[in-house]
């Protein structure tokens, strides 16, 4: 029983020796990105035996190390809790951690920082991991900040390109906007608990959890790109493949939804904030499914992908159902990953072309390729039986059987469809019909470090969610029995989402493009969200701070507010009631003749 | 009626024509209000000075201030048509209207 905790602790201390070696001539060594590719493979397997330990016996472990400091009666001590959630995703990331670190080894291999490029990448799976093991709020602050900070050297990766700098900024904008939420929660629970430990925060019984729970929505809101702070996942997208494959897919914008599935016994019971979920959960499935259906570039169609499952995690999370959507997160990791990584080998080998209508017929000439983008694409839909189908089908069947706000489900069925629409998409513009590139260009994808990463990644995306989904221990019950078009409804919208958009890419193949329409100009440009969000506001705060720092008492105060509006006010009118014709001597006249008849007339009366 | 009011009263008339009565220029009925303001100061002080109402010796004053002002300002319309027209002929005032 002493192994769980001691093969953990090695497998975290594996990961942390090559950034140890960073300091030494190791680091200038140019086998380093083999070097880490490898303790990340150790460590995983290392994890395994834990994992397979819980999986079999079901024991838990908070391993409770060094205790830091007592701030009058509160303890704040380093502490691992190795329960369900952590035993299962710390494999799961560790595995697509080591296949996305040999694809990098290959995308990656002309940089000249490429040592940096691991360095970076390690960091943010130990930041991860520590968000992932944590006992208690502060040890997951430092993990939430840490891959925030990571996420902005990552995507900043290419610093000379102006772009890329304004879409890590704005990376770390939207997070620290959510950051304030987690902070207020951990006020909150400071103050009215006393605590900061998981353990204690879940005995303790009170009536309102509102505002606490409030401030972890915020923080997932922002960290796990919501609707509302948004937009900088798609811009997160000027970083390199290798980290769009692992931050902003499978590992950093989880983190917002595994905060709310870590404080699910406080949402249980509280219907406001499980209502509040499931709506903004289905805003952002939907939004960013429409989005996604005109985008023109592969990872911002992947991108958008991510949010809208990040959006029906949040919806299962608002049915109140944590393990469910616990489950996608695993699932979702395999698939996405290895979606990125087939996009980042086809815009590799088009030298750097990521505009799908520049690519097409690349169904012959990258075989291994196509087939993972199709089945990526496949397990993504939710076929049945990949991947996919086991944690996405049943979130569906949850949905349409629970008492729940029907306007939200309609929505997410409507996403789900939309999902089949934009996979349809992709693949037909990057797959099918003649070539739209440069013939000067040399395909190879005959690359090991590429051929095997994507091959660990394909057999996890068929297989992955069959194994999880039968050795863990059962949670919440599933719903058995339903009427059979409730069963068949994932199925049918998705059947129903290919075959349109199949058909609606084959008939305007050869069409000429008139002018967008409202509707696609709404869905390209993002739904206006960036363009009115990024510049308005700044534009009024500038222009208030600039009116009342130099026209308030100056022009305002001194000048219009008596002189100048009592002037104006008196032209006005008088040019607007004067009829006058500016006869003056016509009316003096006619003023001395009155004066003198009254005159005569009053001396000679009587 | 003594012949200081009477001589007086006529001077006052006269501005009074004057003003109501004039060809082309804006300046002579502005002249013509500063003569009848100067006749009604001329008589007031005489009948104050006559009459003895001694608590009403500062109204002469008074009324020159307020002469003062009435003079500054119809100087200053004068200045403006001045200004638009080139010159202060009363026929300009009818021209177009900008």
């Amino acid at each position: 029983m002493n192994m769980f905790s001691s093969c953990m602790i090695t497998a975290l201390v594996i990961l942390t020796l090559p950034i140890i070696m960073s300091s030494t001539k190791l680091y200038k060594n140019k086998l380093y990105p083999y070097y880490v590719k490898t303790a990340t493979s150790y460590a995983f397997m290392i994890s395994m035996i834990p994992t397979m330990m819980f999986i079999y016996s079901g024991q838990e472990t908070i391993i409770s190390n060094w205790h830091w400091m007592t701030i009058q009666t509160m303890k704040l001590s380093m502490s691992f809790k190795l329960d369900y959630f952590s035993m299962i995703f710390v494999p799961v990331a560790l595995f697509v951690t080591w296949s996305i670190m040999e694809f990098s080894m290959w995308y990656m291999h002309s940089d000249p920082y490429i040592n940096r490029f691991f360095k970076y990448l390690l960091l943010f799976l130990i930041t991860m991991m520590v968000l992932v093991t944590a006992n208690n709020m502060f040890q997951l602050f430092i993990g939430w900040e840490g891959v925030g900070i990571m996420s902005f050297l990552l995507i900043g990766w290419w610093y000379g390109r102006t772009d890329a700098n304004t879409a890590a900024l704005q990376a770390v904008l939207y997070n620290r906007i959510g950051d304030v939420g987690f902070i207020m929660t951990m006020a909150w629970f400071l103050l009215n608990l006393n605590t900061w430990d998981l353990q204690q925060i879940f005995i303790t019984t009170n009536d309102n959890f509102n505002l606490p729970l409030l401030g972890l929505l915020l923080a997932a809101t922002g960290k796990s790109a919501q609707f509302g702070l948004h937009p900088w996942l798609p811009s997160a997208m000027e970083g390199p493949t290798p980290v769009s494959a692992l931050l902003h897919s499978s590992t950093m914008v989880v983190a917002g939804v595994f905060l709310l599935i870590r404080f699910h016994p406080l949402m249980e019971h509280n219907q406001t904030i499980q209502t509040l979920t499931l709506c903004l959960g289905a805003i952002t499935t939907l939004f960013t499914a429409i989005c996604a259906l005109t985008q023109n570039d592969i990872k911002k169609i992947v991108a958008f992908s991510t949010s809208s499952q990040l959006g029906l995690m949040m919806v299962t999370i608002g049915i109140n159902q944590p393990y469910l959507a616990f489950l996608h997160i695993c699932t979702h990791a395999f698939f996405k990953a290895m979606l990125f990584m087939c996009s980042g080998s086809v815009i590799h080998s088009l030298n750097d072309e990521q505009d799908i209508r520049k690519m097409g017929g690349l169904f012959k000439v990258l075989p291994f390729t196509t087939t993972s983008l199709i089945i990526g694409s496949l397990a993504l839909t939710g076929m049945p039986f990949l991947t996919g189908f086991y944690s996405k089908d049943l979130i569906i069947e949850s949905a349409n059987t629970s008492n729940t706000n029907a306007w939200a489900l309609l929505i997410t069925l409507v996403a789900t469809s939309l999902t089949a629409a934009y996979s349809t998409r992709i693949m037909f513009f990057t797959l099918l019909g003649q070539p739209r590139f440069s013939p000067m260009i040399l395909i190879n994808e005959n690359n090991p470090l590429l051929i095997n990463s994507i091959k660990r990644l394909l057999i996890g995306s068929v297989f992955a969610g069959y194994i999880i989904s039968h050795s863990i221990t059962p949670t919440t019950i599933p719903q058995m029995t339903m009427p059979h078009y409730l069963k068949m409804t994932a199925l049918a919208v998705t059947t129903l989402g290919f075959i349109l958009a199949l058909e609606l890419n084959l008939t305007t193949q050869g069409l000429k493009f008139n002018y967008p329409s409202n509707y696609f100009k709404f869905s390209s440009l993002l739904g206006y969200y960036p363009t009115i969000m990024h510049r308005l506001t700044p534009k009024t705060s500038l222009t208030i701070s600039q009116k009342s720092a130099s026209m308030l008492l100056d022009s305002i105060w001194l000048e219009n507010i008596l002189p100048k509006s009592i002037s104006y006010f008196q032209m006005k009118s008088s040019t607007l009631i004067s009829n006058q014709k500016g006869l003056i001597k016509l009316y003096f006249l006619s003023f001395m003749l009155t004066m003198i008849l009254s005159l005569l007339i009053l001396n000679y009366h009587g | 009626m003594s012949m200081v009011y009477i001589n007086i009263f006529l001077a006052f008339i006269l501005s009074l024509m004057g003003m109501l009565v004039y060809r082309s220029h804006l300046m002579s009925s502005l002249l013509c209000l500063e003569g009848m303001m100067l006749s009604l100061f001329v008589m007031m002080s005489v009948t104050i000075l006559n009459n003895h109402l001694t608590l009403a010796s500062m109204m002469p004053i008074v009324l020159l201030v307020f002469a003062a002002c009435e003079a500054a300002l119809g100087l200053s319309l004068l200045v403006m048509v001045s200004n638009t027209y080139g010159t202060d002929y009363v026929q300009n005032l009818n021209l177009l209207q900008c």
